[in-house]
């Protein structure tokens, strides 16, 4: 078993971004290492390095003092590396069990023994602890579990050194535990685990060091017991955040009734009623599942409504389709930004100026210069980074494609009065989540009304005005910021009803 | 765990299928009792084998995520290849195994434009089809090529008992194929490879190596069809084979193989192609006008995709009632 893995000097460069400059560190056995840094920090690329799948341009990684060069995914699974990536590499259609054993099913002479795949996974869920059938087609489970095969398949492979990129995203807090449960085994005995997250409390909860990247550098690596959020977020954003929610320049006029639900019904949603008022942040927090994007859905006229109303502006009947609400005032951004917000491969321009192509239409044709200038108003005004409003979404970072979100539906041509923002800090690093709270406190500002989903309890009780919590499709509780808690919040989300 | 696996090949799509064919075998049956006697059956299996036999190769690319489009046109030109080479007095094992190693190399060219060049293989073996149907022409003078060997007849024409020789054939690919893709490692990467290109690449399995080997697979299987179809007909042409690659696609598709690659199998595959010929064969039985014909045959495909459709949208639903 490796004693200690050792990245030196490692860079590299992408088409236009120095994704990763003159990294070194290391990871001993049985101690976790976490990775830490904001989107395009270089994380993933380092992960890549590691696992075969992209060649570092400059330095080299050696296991034992002895140097690697791997040439391909194989090559790296064969010196003993294991890489947990965040997107799920399942096939659907196949069994857990053939997920698990992918490319090393057991058997002699290439003939598969089934009874020993089906024994040897029952084996290894039990260790998990969870209830799957080996026999069931992974695309029928529920993602946790999916994001659980995922790792059952690393730990399968017992390999000496194991890397997570940011394995808890989709898991329940049941799931979490049992996944810390066995990287602390893991690390017993005497793995090497290189644990890559965003949230700060796992990392204190589960690392012995914490090596800290900045826009493809090495800050530092600190010890987990020496060190506090404070300094960890000084080091990853270069700069202290101090308390971003005091900073926040808040909306303090609220105007009239803008929405009101009452007893809606749809197939997942239960008896919601609440208003918002103009100029207002309403939060909705609980759980994953909880029915509050199902409540956006009906209110954009995107699902059915079996019974109840959606008052919008006055207008009663609420939205048969999203179109009516769109030109009604309504935006949703949604929680998946890269499947249904954004069209990837186009560019900032184009996803920017796309619903108000109406507007920009001179005779027959697009008014291109108009549309570039409404592209440049939000890159100025939101602080998109990006060399130009040509370059496609796709090679923006997270954050900076959240931004080209907002923009669209903010910018100067669109009339939006209501503003739906469904997870709208998912994946997104901490400096541009306290620029989006910002952003979302001028919009209220200017008298739109703005729902914030969000499973982050802190910036859900913090950025709002007023939180509603959800449990199965149900409201069950509303509190004002200043009673807002987490642990009351938490207990709403958790409630029985 | 055997009653379970019973109960859900009970609910599954293949079940399905089956009961259909058994319905619409019943209702040409009964217009005309022709539909079931041996003669009938006989040409059934004799026409079934040509596009079933090109669907053991399509099939086993499909799963992988991959096609060929040129398989009709690589059996056309490999049954003028066979026809030439058997002109020349060479022994006919040696003529066939010659066919088949020219498939082979249509096979290796069409996994480097896929593979080395980057085209879609949609689109790749579209091109090369047509490549093909030109040097068909060219070979063959834009004429048949017309076969002597006695003995070469045998392989298209011959018969077990009331199961042709073509059938018999196809039956064994069918059935070793399926428990290679079952039963070997190799199989389960090629559902691998299909369903997640990238999990294959990251588990250390070579795509690559995968879908080239079953591209040289397919382009193999083709020849040897169209080998035996020149046997059938005692020549090799121009116009033979090509188009029932598009049989053979549906019939794998109809049957749950996935056009997206990685799920479906050969068994559904079988019954897809039983269910398509047996439909099209009871048109004729039943004498419906030919110009009709064509249209049903499309009417039974859509009717299928349906009945799966539906069934499809009630597991959806049931799914989510438990959970």
């Amino acid at each position: 078993m490796a004693g200690c893995i050792e990245f030196s000097g490692i860079s590299k460069l992408f088409p236009g971004v120095r994704a990763l400059a003159d990294v070194s560190f290391r990871a001993d056995s049985g101690q976790v290492l976490a990775l830490l840094g904001e989107n395009g920090a270089g994380k993933s690329t380092l992960l890549k390095i590691l696992s075969g799948d992209v060649k570092p341009d400059g330095g080299r990684i050696s296991i034992d003092g002895a140097e690697q060069s791997f040439q391909s995914p194989t090559d790296a699974l064969r010196a003993g590396i294991s890489v947990i990536y965040q997107e799920r590499q399942l096939v659907p259609a196949g069994s857990v069990a053939e997920n698990i054993f992918a490319g090393d099913l057991p058997g002699r002479s290439g003939v598969v023994d089934y009874k020993a795949l089906y024994e040897q996974t029952a084996e290894i869920i039990g260790k998990f602890g969870l209830d799957i059938d080996p026999d069931e087609p992974v695309g029928r489970l529920p993602i946790a579990r999916q994001q659980m095969v995922e790792i059952m398949k690393a730990y399968r492979r017992d390999s000496a050194i194991i890397a997570f990129d940011e394995p808890t995203a989709s898991l329940t807090d049941s799931e979490i535990s049992i996944l810390f449960r066995l990287i602390n085994e893991l690390k017993e005995s005497g793995k090497i685990i290189i644990y890559v997250s965003h949230r700060l409390s796992e990392i204190f909860q589960i690392s012995d060091k914490i090596t800290v990247l900045k826009d493809g550098c090495l800050v530092t690596t600190l010890e987990t017991a020496r060190t506090d959020e404070a300094e960890l977020i000084r080091a990853m954003v270069g700069r202290d955040l101090g308390d971003t929610y005091a900073k926040l320049s808040r909306n303090d006029r609220l105007g009239d009734t803008l929405l009101e639900v009452r007893d809606l019904e749809t197939e997942d949603v239960h008896g919601v009623s609440f208003t918002l008022r103009r100029g207002e942040v309403l939060g909705f927090a609980g759980l994953i599942g909880a029915g509050r994007t199902e409540v956006m859905r009906a209110i954009f006229g995107a699902d059915r409504i079996l019974s109840g109303a959606v008052v919008f502006d006055g207008r009663e009947g609420g939205f048969k389709s999203p179109k009516e609400a769109i030109d009604a005032g309504v935006a949703l951004c949604p929680e998946d930004r890269k499947e249904q917000g954004l069209v990837l491969f186009r560019s900032i321009r184009d996803n920017i100026t796309m619903p108000v192509l109406q507007k920009l239409k001179r005779l027959l044709f697009l008014d291109k210069r108009a549309g570039h200038k409404l592209a440049q108003s939000a890159i100025a005004r939101y602080d998109i980074r990006t060399p130009s409003a040509d370059k496609a979404v796709v090679e923006l970072s997270g954050g900076n494609q959240q931004k080209v979100i907002l923009g669209r539906w903010t910018s100067d041509m669109m009339d939006t009065k209501l503003l739906i923002l469904d997870e709208p800090t998912k994946g997104i690093d901490v400096g541009t989540k306290a620029e989006v709270y910002q952003i979302i406190c001028d919009f209220a500002k200017q008298g739109i009304g703005v729902i914030f989903i969000s499973s982050e309890l802190t910036e859900v009780i913090n950025v709002a005005d007023r939180i509603l919590v959800m449990k199965g499709g149900r409201i069950t509780g509303e509190l004002t910021r200043a009673e807002a808690t987490e642990e009351n919040v938490l207990a709403l989300a958790m409630k029985d009803v | 765990m055997t009653g379970t696996k019973a109960g859900k090949f009970l609910r599954g799509k293949i079940a399905a299928l089956i009961a259909i064919i058994i319905v619409v075998g019943a209702i040409f049956t009964i217009a005309n009792k022709s539909y079931i006697s041996p003669k009938n059956i006989m040409s059934l299996m004799t026409s079934i084998s040509l596009s079933g036999t090109l669907a053991v190769g399509l099939g086993c690319l499909l799963i992988s995520g991959h096609v060929d489009l040129a398989s009709g046109t690589e059996g056309c030109i490999a049954g003028i290849v066979v026809a030439l080479l058997l002109g020349t007095g060479m022994p006919w094992p040696v003529a066939l195994l010659l066919t088949v190693v020219f498939g082979c190399v249509m096979g290796l060219v069409h996994a480097f434009l896929v593979h080395v060049l980057g085209f879609m293989a949609f689109i790749a073996t579209i091109g090369m089809s047509s490549v093909y149907k030109g040097l068909a022409l060219v070979i063959s003078n834009g004429a048949n090529v017309s076969i002597s060997n006695q003995a070469f007849y045998t392989i298209g024409s011959g018969s077990l008992g009331i199961f042709p020789l073509p059938f018999i054939i196809m039956t064994v690919l069918f059935i070793v194929y399926s428990l290679i893709l079952k039963y070997t490692k190799f199989g389960r990467a090629v559902y691998l490879c299909g369903g997640n290109v990238n999990a294959a690449r990251l588990a250390g399995v070579s795509p690559k190596r995968v879908s080239t080997i079953l591209f040289v697979n397919c382009g193999a299987i083709s020849a040897l069809a169209g080998a035996i179809f020149a046997a059938r007909v005692h020549m090799g042409g121009p116009n033979n084979v090509w188009g029932a690659e598009m049989d053979g696609i549906a019939a794998a598709v109809l049957g749950g193989v996935s056009f997206m690659g990685g799920s479906g199998n050969l068994g559904g595959a079988f019954v897809g192609l039983i269910l398509i010929n047996a439909f099209n064969n009871g048109l004729n039985a039943i004498g419906l006008q030919a110009y009709w014909q064509t249209a049903a045959q499309g009417v039974i495909l859509i009717a299928a995709l349906l009945v799966d459709y539906f069934g499809e949208r009630g597991r959806v639903r049931a799914l989510k009632a438990a959970s």
